[in-house]
């Protein structure tokens, strides 16, 4: 582990955030987050501090409430973290668009796809999506598609023998 | 000068919605304007010939190729992705195909590995020429388009004979590639890199010490690597602004870990630097092409890969390096064989977001060449 | 018919078809110029080489419907064009193309095409303003500002070399000239007199007013069929003129090695000249880049009103000595 990563890892835990290494070669990111929507902005500012940049914002769709799901990373040394923000009670999340500037863009796009409201973002409007689409939130699932959270994530460590790669394995020889 | 720089610092980023100062008036450009490279429309606030405010409006070539790829089997959606980035579509298969890999497990082939490799850098060469030759054209310079595409015609004929196709590809399939190479395509390809080499000193000779061009783009467009950060700048844009930043260093997938190349970087973060330093990439893309077709590996190029592919549960992300910046595929699954969520991150995004900042009190005509340098593919923005 | 009506009526036709062909003459070596420079063939298809592409172009646009746009003044934006066009037409009449090759001999010839050529100004002032369109408008704007500022190196260039002769008549310079060439003792003059000349007639790489990559097309962006030809043509026969006045001052005018009937055939050496100049001005054109406009601006004011007006005072020294 890098000693810059190291000490991000560190301030980060000292927030109430659920950090988790994870495999860089099975999944391509090195840690996950979990946090709720109230500390995504001490995240953020945390990130900044800490010279990562903002990858993307994007939406998850998933029951119980949708996640907001950034990803930061750095540009001197390895060391990509995927957030996931459960959004609060009224589907909002605070916005990080005065920490990150670019975030402004991914929040509104997010704004458009998912009907996510970035509290205290200065211009939520539509983007990507027409004016008159501001409530067509493409990619909210139907009640049918929906997934639980746990039904979208990587079974818990100790559950080896299901993963799926084992069956694909085994499918192939 | 100085006066309208003021007037702009004033302004917050946050766009305008009322009426502008009474000196002040709107002009669009785009979505049908020479110079914005496709259909964007910047919206912006004028004082003069001076930008006080410049907004960015997206979405006239907008597909929803995240909804497409929830509703269509991990196969079925390859073609999309090349769709996105007209100019550099290999790398956008690239990070899809090798997504698969990464979450089912899947082994590639070595000899296919380098293919990708090696039609990859040979793509980053195409999109290139793209832009050197667009970026000279906002400059009002008319004729190094016409060579830049003679170039970059030499390039499209060797993928065409391999891929199928000019611009939009679909070569790479989760476990390889969908077609060999073979001995024509190697020897092409090092006739080409000769070619190429002599050509640099062409451009060089043509464009780079010529003083109207110099004047045009020097000092103009100044991104400071703080301001690149905030606002998530990835690709030759940042690289221009001094740091080194490579996916194909920093998290090398694929093999790019087994060559020889360098980054190249800038030094104040300004156009030319930005020219300077995708001029000297392409050199490297050729060097990169070089090693590759040096260590090509006999062996299959496509490895085994189940008729069916089960997906696992879990989320994933593969980062590739592609034409304009740093490309990320993050998908969620809920198992079956359709993606649960693909966000796409594409490079392009990002770094428009920072044109507002960078616009601000700008010339119109230096907009104009700030805007050529940061290289923008639209239906990449708009996805 | 009283001859000297005659004569007027020959003048305005032979005229007015020379502007014209001189357009169609420099389309095609444009297009066919620019072409080899950027390594392709070119016209190919109409005529043998596409010789006759022009004239289907033009058949094209005047076939074409002129579109008034919504908000614009009609008057004013129909009037534009032939306020552009009848002006650029105007000099030829007093140009001596060669010894007897000359419509109306002037003592003032040269005042009378410099005033003529500024005309120009006011026909793009009002195809700007009428055209209800900021790209036009600011295409105008610097057009104005570029041709009012440039005008002033040009005429200091040219009086240097009207010291030398103390004529404004055309065929007075010529004359003066009889054993050297002008460009020869004044070479600064020439190349001020040329770079102004280019700016004048909105080329590249001073082609700020159409910069189509900024301001799409400028001052004629909402015109179209007749109303653009008539720019065009205008453009043409300006960069002509200018031409001219730089072969009649710096290049000895139609003087060359005698031919037979020498007092017509010296319109081939006056050609010849003209239409060299005329290349090295496409050249440049499809060579570089164009400038900022406040480089455009400080290259004027900064470099070549100075370095005129300090060959202007050489010259007046150098007249007074001599």
């Amino acid at each position: 582990m890098h000693p810059a990563t190291e000490k991000l890892v560190n301030e980060l835990n000292e927030l109430p955030v659920a950090v988790a290494a994870c495999d860089y070669a099975q999944r391509g990111y090195h840690y996950e987050v979990d946090v709720a929507a109230d500390q995504v902005r001490a995240l953020a500012e945390c990130m900044l501090k800490h010279d990562m940049y903002l990858v993307f914002v994007g939406g998850l769709d998933v029951k119980p409430v949708p996640r907001v799901v950034y990803q930061f990373a750095s540009y001197t040394h390895p060391g990509r973290f995927v957030v996931r923000a459960a959004v609060d009670e009224n589907n909002m999340v605070p916005t990080i668009s005065d920490i990150f500037q670019g975030a402004s863009w991914h929040e509104r796009e997010t704004r458009d796809f998912f009907g996510i409201v970035f509290a205290d973002h200065p211009y939520l409007k539509p983007l990507i999506l027409a004016e008159e689409d501001v409530d067509l939130k493409p990619l909210l699932k139907t009640e049918e598609a929906l997934k639980d959270i746990s039904e979208v994530s990587w079974p818990a460590a100790s559950d080896v023998s299901s993963k799926p790669e084992a069956k694909n394995k085994a499918e192939q020889g | 000068m100085e006066t309208a720089k003021e007037q702009a610092a004033q302004y917050t980023l946050e766009p305008a919605t009322d009426i502008p100062k009474s000196n002040h008036y709107y002009l669009n450009m785009g979505p049908q304007h020479p110079s914005t490279h496709g259909v964007l429309r910047v919206l912006l606030e004028m004082d003069g010939e001076y930008v006080i405010k410049a907004q960015p409006v997206l979405g006239y070539g907008h597909r929803m190729h995240e909804k497409m790829a929830e509703h269509k089997n991990w196969m079925a959606f390859m073609p999309n992705t090349g769709r996105m980035d007209y100019a550099a579509a290999l790398p956008f298969n690239h990070g899809y195909a090798a997504l698969f890999e990464r979450l089912c497990n899947i082994e590639v082939p070595e000899r296919a590995e380098y293919i990708r490799v090696i039609t990859s850098e040979l793509n980053r060469l195409v999109s290139h020429h793209l832009w050197l030759g667009a970026f000279l054209l906002d400059l009002g310079a008319f004729t190094p388009i016409l060579y830049t595409f003679d170039d970059r015609e030499q390039v499209l004929d060797i993928l065409e004979d391999i891929t199928g196709s000019r611009l939009t590809y679909c070569y790479f399939r989760v476990g390889g590639v969908c077609k060999d190479i073979d001995d024509k395509f190697v020897e092409r390809t090092r006739a080409y890199i000769k070619r190429q080499r002599e050509r640099f000193k062409v451009y060089n000779e043509l464009v780079t010490g010529n003083i109207i061009f110099l004047k045009r783009v020097e000092g103009v467009g100044i991104i400071s690597p703080e301001m690149a950060r905030r606002y998530g700048a990835t690709g030759p844009v940042v690289r221009g602004s001094g740091i080194a930043y490579d996916i194909r260093k920093a998290e090398p997938y694929s093999v790019y870990d087994r060559f020889d190349f360098e980054i190249p970087t800038g030094t104040t973060g300004d156009s030319l630097d930005r020219y300077l330093v995708r001029l000297e990439e392409m050199e490297q893309s050729l060097r990169i092409i070089e090693q590759a077709l040096e260590q090509l590996p006999d062996g299959p190029y496509l490895g085994k890969v189940p008729k069916k592919l089960k997906l696992p549960t879990g989320d994933a992300n593969f980062a590739v390096e592609a034409a304009r910046g740093e490309l990320s595929y993050y998908l969620v699954s809920g198992g079956g064989d359709m993606p649960y969520r693909l966000k796409i991150r594409v490079p392009s995004y990002s770094n428009l977001s920072l044109l507002p900042e960078l616009a601000q009190g700008m010339l119109i005509a230096d907009l104009v060449a700030a805007m050529g340098s940061l290289d923008l593919v639209i239906p990449e923005i708009d996805r | 018919m009283p001859p000297e009506l005659l004569r007027m009526i020959i003048t305005a036709v032979l005229v007015v078809a020379f502007v014209f062909l001189n357009a169609m003459i420099l389309g095609y070596m444009e297009r066919k110029i620019s072409a080899h420079i950027q390594r392709r063939p070119g016209l190919m298809e109409v005529g043998p080489h596409g010789v006759l592409q022009l004239i289907v172009d033009g058949l094209k646009l005047i076939g074409k419907q002129l579109v008034v746009p919504e908000g614009s003044s009609p008057f004013l934006f129909r009037l534009a064009p032939l306020l552009s066009f009848a002006p650029c037409v105007l000099p030829f009449v007093v140009i001596p193309f060669s010894r007897k090759l000359q419509a109306v001999s002037m003592d003032v010839g040269l005042i009378y095409i410099l005033a003529m050529t500024s005309i120009n100004v006011v026909a793009v002032l009002v195809a700007g303003w009428a055209s209800n369109n900021k790209y036009s408008l600011f295409g105008t704007f610097r057009s104005v500002a570029q041709a009012v500022s440039y005008e002033i190196p040009m005429l200091l260039s040219l009086l240097a070399v009207i010291m030398m002769t103390s004529s404004f008549s055309l065929e007075g310079i010529i004359e003066a000239q009889k054993y050297y060439w002008f460009i020869l003792i004044q070479p600064v003059a020439f190349i001020i007199y040329f770079v102004s000349g280019l700016a004048e007639t909105n080329r590249a790489p001073f082609d700020l007013p159409e910069a189509e990559s900024e301001l799409t097309a400028g001052f004629h962006t909402e015109y179209s069929g007749m109303g653009f030809s008539f720019f065009f043509l205008a453009e043409y026969a300006n960069m002509f003129t200018v031409c001219s006045i730089a072969t009649i001052l710096f290049l000895g005018g139609w003087k060359g090695i005698p031919l037979p009937f020498y007092d017509y055939s010296g319109i081939i050496w006056f050609l010849l000249k003209v239409y060299g100049l005329l290349f090295v001005m496409i050249w440049a054109r499809w060579t570089y880049p164009r400038v900022r406009f406040d480089q455009l601006m400080t290259f004027c004011w900064k470099y070549l009103i100075p370095f005129s007006m300090a060959n202007l005072l050489i010259t007046a020294i150098m007249v007074k000595i001599i």
